[in-house]
């Protein structure tokens, strides 16, 4: 075993430790939970950032270590399970380890500043450990069946953080239904696996990549069910895992509910890394997907990221718009990847999935110092003017704005270029511009509803009382923004491009830090133009709009078609439509079976069983009536009935 | 004296020991339970620690005549199939020993002797490899149950439950001792109890195939009845809601172990025929279990009621694992066996808490309890959590080993059963504790409610959920030591179709001909 690897085992099972610690001995000593949580991230960054630099970030260098964790091995053949328990360490991982740590780090440390008052602080920082054990779980995981335990432990200690205000009973809902939509999903996700691991007999993915990259087309050979060929079943069911933990339509439901948890948990986990998990694990079993499971998959990328762009204009609570935000973002990121091509879509979701990470991680944390600021209010109606009291926060927030909408030089102009890049061949190669437009038209969109919360929220006047005694909010929590406001700015110049296309064997075109710069511009200057035109237009149009105003003036100005404004508040209406169609079948279905428990299995067969030995035994008792006369009566009543059958048989 | 005998033999003795104190004396009664089942459980630990999975055969073997002339012996052993089970029996005993200290308030002489009794009887019936001993010292285990509901049980239908619980288990005892006997007498004079001779005689002389389909479903329904196997699962929720503690414990996780026992470990290898033609029958009554009883569950307002549910639900994922005939799926069912009844013990023990202290086990009249009971209601969500799969449990590994072994033999059913074990459990799982935990305080029933402060009475709940997850952590703990035994089972059970499909190959077009000479 590579005597480095070590580094990277040690900075997993950190957090564990301290998630551990913390509960069984720190549960009343807050000092030392925030210490040792704060402690266990920042050695894991560290450590992880130890090996890179040492090794490199290069596709040749990778290593991976494992123990056997489970192994079966029958004698009938396909009886044999061989799961490892190890680290897969490439340059996909390790990038993905560094956003994890790196964003994880600066949200911890903000957390000691948000959550100072609450009294479940020690439990919170044993949760927010035990995600990031999870989450870094998933990013080395070296097969399948490690990716779905750690798949189901980020579930669950997203679960937990969510409801971290249990006493709530919205927070204690928007847990639940979290879990259970991701529990849609893993049900896909786990068939998929099994599908593969029975047409393959493996679930490493270095074993997989190898079997399908060698001797002949593999995947057709699967077989077919029915008319489907199994290969693109498998895909589609992998891809299920994606859609409930990167909330696609139509399991993105639980994402904005998820909102009902603390601001920096929505920022870590519902916008920075474990949402960002599904579009990793498409990346890493990319060699999985034929044709048309990547057609599909850019579809409904393509579908979520418009959709949730349209509700978020109309939302009025700040981390809604935050939540529906990044909806739209991984549903691009999950649009690239079914782009894929010659790995430049996997490339450039990567790359997105990155930048995306330190700008949404910052926007939401700008978020939270805003409502840390006007005691816990989230409508965007009741804010205005903090920019001359927050100074900080609003230009570290209008930094990760710029970032959001794409403009050059902000790292996300970069990421979302390459996205476009890779959409615009579509047009030529397949003759299907759908996908390219719908990438323009969210490019619109999203520099629509940003600039509208950042006009409403921090410019114009002051609207309330608490907007009006805002004050800014203490370094602990402003330090982590000017951390994450730098890669934010600058993260497309680092040639983070390189190192995803150098994993999967795309071509970049720049190198270098002036290249990188200009790099869009020269390889395809047209789409950058659409982008950053369509970008710029969205901002006008809703500077237009939403200079002073008091109250939303689009359902007014749509006129005639203020129902679409209408849709897109009330969310197309999608969670009544799932309200209906999966609770109230369920329990449809759980009452028929409840009742036939009751009233025929319970009530009719077993107090019919013993009904009947009951009757049987009042008849016979009928007989035992103590009286010899009966008795002998019945004897010769017997006796003749026998007589009778001798002489007529 | 031999450690497999120590660890049946005390619990007895204890009870003998019991019995023999005076009434006053009542915490002299709970001191030797409590010892002695502390005692048990330390050497099922030694037992399983020492256990070394590269001997073939029984470890720990012990012989004693008990009626020489019907070939009846108290013959003693351990293989892989039952080591992690005696282990899971000692320490579930001595949790529901720990629990009942505070629960039971009164005839606690009588309480401790039944519980001794139990606990020694069904650690008797899994080390036994004699079919009439096995047999014999399951009863020990389960006439107990039956008064120790009717005594002590709660509840206004606990008369209704003694009697449905005792007709359908006395039926089900009836059914399977009879296929025992009909195996029994399959075998050539001298005729022998002896597992392992048996499944040595059958295996070189097998039973007429006419027979093996008639034997095989007596044991599979006898058996399944005591199991819960849907449609005979109904006595189970309402029996456990019914009773004492300590007794749902015990029954719940481990007597109920007896069935699946007895059909790993003697219908599969002895009835081979029998089994490749009714298990998949088995497979399609196994989604009773997973999907009816999973609904079931959904809608139960009573905490009892859905923990009981769900057990039953559970049970539906060994019999898939059986029916799929692999060694991954046996495998997997063994270590749901053992995974489930350290986790049935903690669910009734958690809710048996609740019902004391709350007064109530209906969840419409619960709200808001994690914010009094940060330990218990910790202890509640793992175990919630547990029961609806989730990784770092040994339920998940065992639940994703039978998914994996029938996945082959039996998509559609698996394909249910997954969705079963992801969804409708984490459906009434996560409710249970949305109602009882999570929300505001029930203002209609405020109850004054007290966490397990001390560590006498956190260690029964802390042992099972350390227990649980140990395993699940680290699966070949119980993988390993399991895996030679399973595999020597299933082989046996498969032995026949295996030289089928070799008569098949060489014989080419006439499959079906040679198919059915040689099974003849």
């Amino acid at each position: 075993m590579d005597p480095l690897s070590w580094t990277i085992w040690i900075a997993l099972f950190l957090p564990l430790g301290a998630a551990v610690a913390i509960a069984l001995f720190a549960r009343a000593n807050r000092a030392a939970s925030a210490g040792l949580s704060i402690g266990a991230i920042v050695g894991a960054f560290i450590l992880t950032a130890f090996y890179s630099v040492l090794k490199g970030l290069n596709k040749d260098g990778a290593v991976e270590s494992g123990i056997d964790w489970l192994s079966i091995n029958g004698s009938a053949p396909g009886d044999a399970l061989n799961v490892g328990f190890g680290v897969l360490l490439d340059p996909l991982s390790l990038m993905m380890l560094l956003v994890v740590t790196g964003v994880g780090m600066l949200i911890h440390i903000y957390s000691r500043g948000y959550m100072k008052d609450d009294e479940g602080w020690s439990r919170y920082f044993a949760c927010l450990s035990l995600f990031t054990f999870s989450m870094m779980g998933i990013v080395l995981a070296t097969n399948f069946v490690q990716m779905f335990i750690f798949w189901e432990l980020v579930g669950v200690s997203s679960y937990l953080l969510i409801g971290f205000w249990f006493g709530k009973p919205a927070a204690a809902d928007a847990g639940k239904k979290a879990f259970l939509t991701n529990r849609i999903g893993d049900f896909g996700f786990l068939l998929g696996i099994l599908l593969v691991w029975s047409a393959f007999g493996e679930v490493s993915f270095s074993v997989l990549a190898d079997d399908l990259a060698h001797g002949g087309n593999k995947l057709e050979g699967m077989g077919k069910f029915g008319c489907v060929p199994l290969a693109t079943l498998a895909g589609l069911l992998i891809f299920c895992g994606a859609v409930g933990k990167s909330a696609q339509f139509p399991l993105h439901v639980w994402l904005p509910d998820a909102m009902e948890g603390p601001t920096p948990v929505s920022a870590l986990i519902h916008a920075a890394t474990m949402v960002a998990a599904g579009v990793y694990m498409l990346c890493r079993t990319i060699f999985l997907f034929d044709d048309f499971a990547l057609l599909f998959i850019a579809f409904v990328g393509g579908i979520t990221s418009l959709m949730a762009a349209l509700m978020a204009v109309q939302q009025d609570d700040i981390k809604r718009i935050l939540a529906y935000s990044t909806l739209s973002q991984l549903g691009y990121m999950v649009m690239a990847v079914g782009l894929n091509g010659q790995g430049e879509g996997a490339t450039a979701a990567m790359y997105h999935l990155t930048t995306h990470a330190s700008f949404k991680a910052l926007l939401f944390l700008g978020a939270g110092s805003v409502i840390c600021a006007t005691h816990h209010e989230q409508d965007i109606w009741r804010m205005g003017g903090l920019r001359d009291r927050m100074p900080t926060t609003y230009l570290t927030f209008c930094i990760g704005t710029l970032a959001l909408m794409g403009l050059p030089p902000f790292s996300g102009f970069y990421s979302k270029d390459a996205i476009l890049s890779s959409a615009a061949p579509w047009i030529s190669e397949h003759g299907n511009i759908l996908l390219f437009v719908i990438a323009l038209a969210v490019a619109f969109l999203t520099a629509f509803y940003m600039t509208r919360l950042v006009y409403v929220a921090f410019r114009g006047s002051a609207r309330t009382d608490h907007a009006r005694h805002a004050k800014e909010s203490p370094l602990v929590m402003v330090a982590p923004l000017v951390a994450l406001a730098v890669p934010a700015f600058a993260a497309g110049w680092a040639g983070i491009d390189g190192v995803f296309g150098d994993h999967f064997g795309a071509h970049v075109h720049a190198h270098g830090l002036v290249a990188h710069f200009v790099g869009p511009i020269e390889h395809a200057p047209f789409v950058a133009a659409m982008g950053t035109a369509l970008a710029l237009l969205g901002w006008y149009l809703a500077s237009l709009l939403y200079t002073d105003v008091e109250s939303d003036p689009l359902p007014e100005k749509l006129g005639a078609l203020g129902f679409v404004a209408t849709l897109m508040r009330r969310r197309f209406f999608i969670d009544e439509i799932y309200n209906f169609v999966f609770v109230a079948i369920h329990d449809a279905v759980a009452r028929v079976a409840d009742w036939c428990d009751r009233w025929i299995v319970a009530g009719l067969l077993v107090r019919g069983a013993h009904g009947t030995t009951e009757l049987v035994g009042r008849i016979v008792r009928m007989f035992q009536t103590g009286n010899l006369q009966t008795y002998a009566a019945l004897s010769m009543f017997g006796a003749a009935i026998v007589a009778i059958v001798f002489l007529l048989g | 004296m031999n450690i497999l005998t120590l660890i049946v033999a005390i619990p007895f003795l204890a009870a003998a020991g019991v019995a023999l104190t005076p009434r006053r004396e009542k915490d002299l009664a709970q001191t030797i339970a409590l010892l002695a089942s502390g005692a048990t459980m330390l050497l099922a630990i030694a037992l399983f620690a020492c256990f070394d999975a590269g001997v073939p055969g029984f470890q720990s073997e012990a012989h004693f005549p008990f009626a020489q002339a019907l070939g009846i012996w108290f013959h003693f052993g351990v293989d892989g199939v039952n080591v992690g089970l005696i282990l899971m029996g000692a320490i579930v005993g001595f949790a529901a020993t720990c629990v009942s200290l505070g629960e039971i308030k009164d005839r606690q002489k009588e309480f401790y002797i039944l519980l001794l009794v139990m606990i020694g009887g069904i650690l008797g019936s899994f080390a036994s490899l004699d079919i009439f001993m096995f047999f014999f010292f399951h009863e020990f285990a389960l006439v107990p149950t039956f008064i120790m509901i009717g005594v002590w049980g709660r509840g206004v239908d606990r008369n209704y439950a003694t009697f449905k619980i005792t007709v359908y288990l006395v039926v089900g005892s009836m059914i399977s001792v009879f296929g025992l006997i009909a195996l029994y007498l399959q075998a050539p004079e001298p005729r022998t109890f002896n597992m392992a001779e048996l499944a040595e005689i059958f295996r070189d002389n097998p039973i007429a195939v006419d027979r093996q389909n008639l034997i095989f479903p007596l044991l599979m329904f006898g058996f399944g009845i005591l199991v819960s196997l849907w449609p005979f699962h109904t006595w189970a929720p309402l029996g456990y809601g019914s009773a004492p503690t300590g007794t749902a414990m015990m029954h719940a996780g481990v007597i109920k172990k007896f069935g699946l026992y007895g059909l790993i470990r003697i219908a599969l290898p002895m009835c081979p025929e029998g089994a490749q033609n009714w298990l998949h029958v088995l497979a399609f009554l196994c989604l009773g279990n997973i999907l009816y009883c999973g609904f079931v569950a959904m809608r139960q307002r009573n905490l009892n009621l859905l923990i009981g549910n769900s057990s039953v639900a559970h049970m539906g994922f060994v019999f898939l694992g059986i029916a799929s005939l692999t060694l991954i799926g046996v495998t997997g069912a063994v270590v749901i066996m053992v995974a489930h009844g350290l986790l049935a013990a903690l669910t009734f023990a958690l809710s048996g808490r609740l019902y004391n202290q709350a007064g109530t086990s209906d969840m419409d009249k619960m709200g808001g309890y994690l914010k009094q009971l940060p330990f218990i209601g910790t202890a509640m969500v793992m175990a919630m959590m547990a029961g609806c799969g989730l990784p770092g449990f040994a339920n998940f590994v065992g639940e994703a080993m039978v998914f994996f072994g029938a996945w082959n033999a039996f998509p559609g059913v698996t394909v249910l059963a997954v969705w079963g074990a992801l969804v409708i459990g984490g459906v009434y799982m996560l409710r249970a504790i949305r109602d009882i935990l999570h929300g505001g305080e029930n203002a209609a029933h405020k109850v004054e409610l007290s966490d397990a402060a001390d560590w006498r009475q956190r260690a029964p709940f802390a042992l099972l959920l350390a227990t649980l997850l140990l395993f699940g952590f680290a699966p070949r703990l119980l993988t390993n030591k399991i895996q030679p035994a399973a595999k020597a089972i299933v082989d046996a059970a498969n032995g026949v179709s295996v030289r089928q499909v070799e008569v098949a190959r060489l014989d080419g077009a006439e499959v079906a001909g040679t198919t059915l000479e040689n099974v003849e």
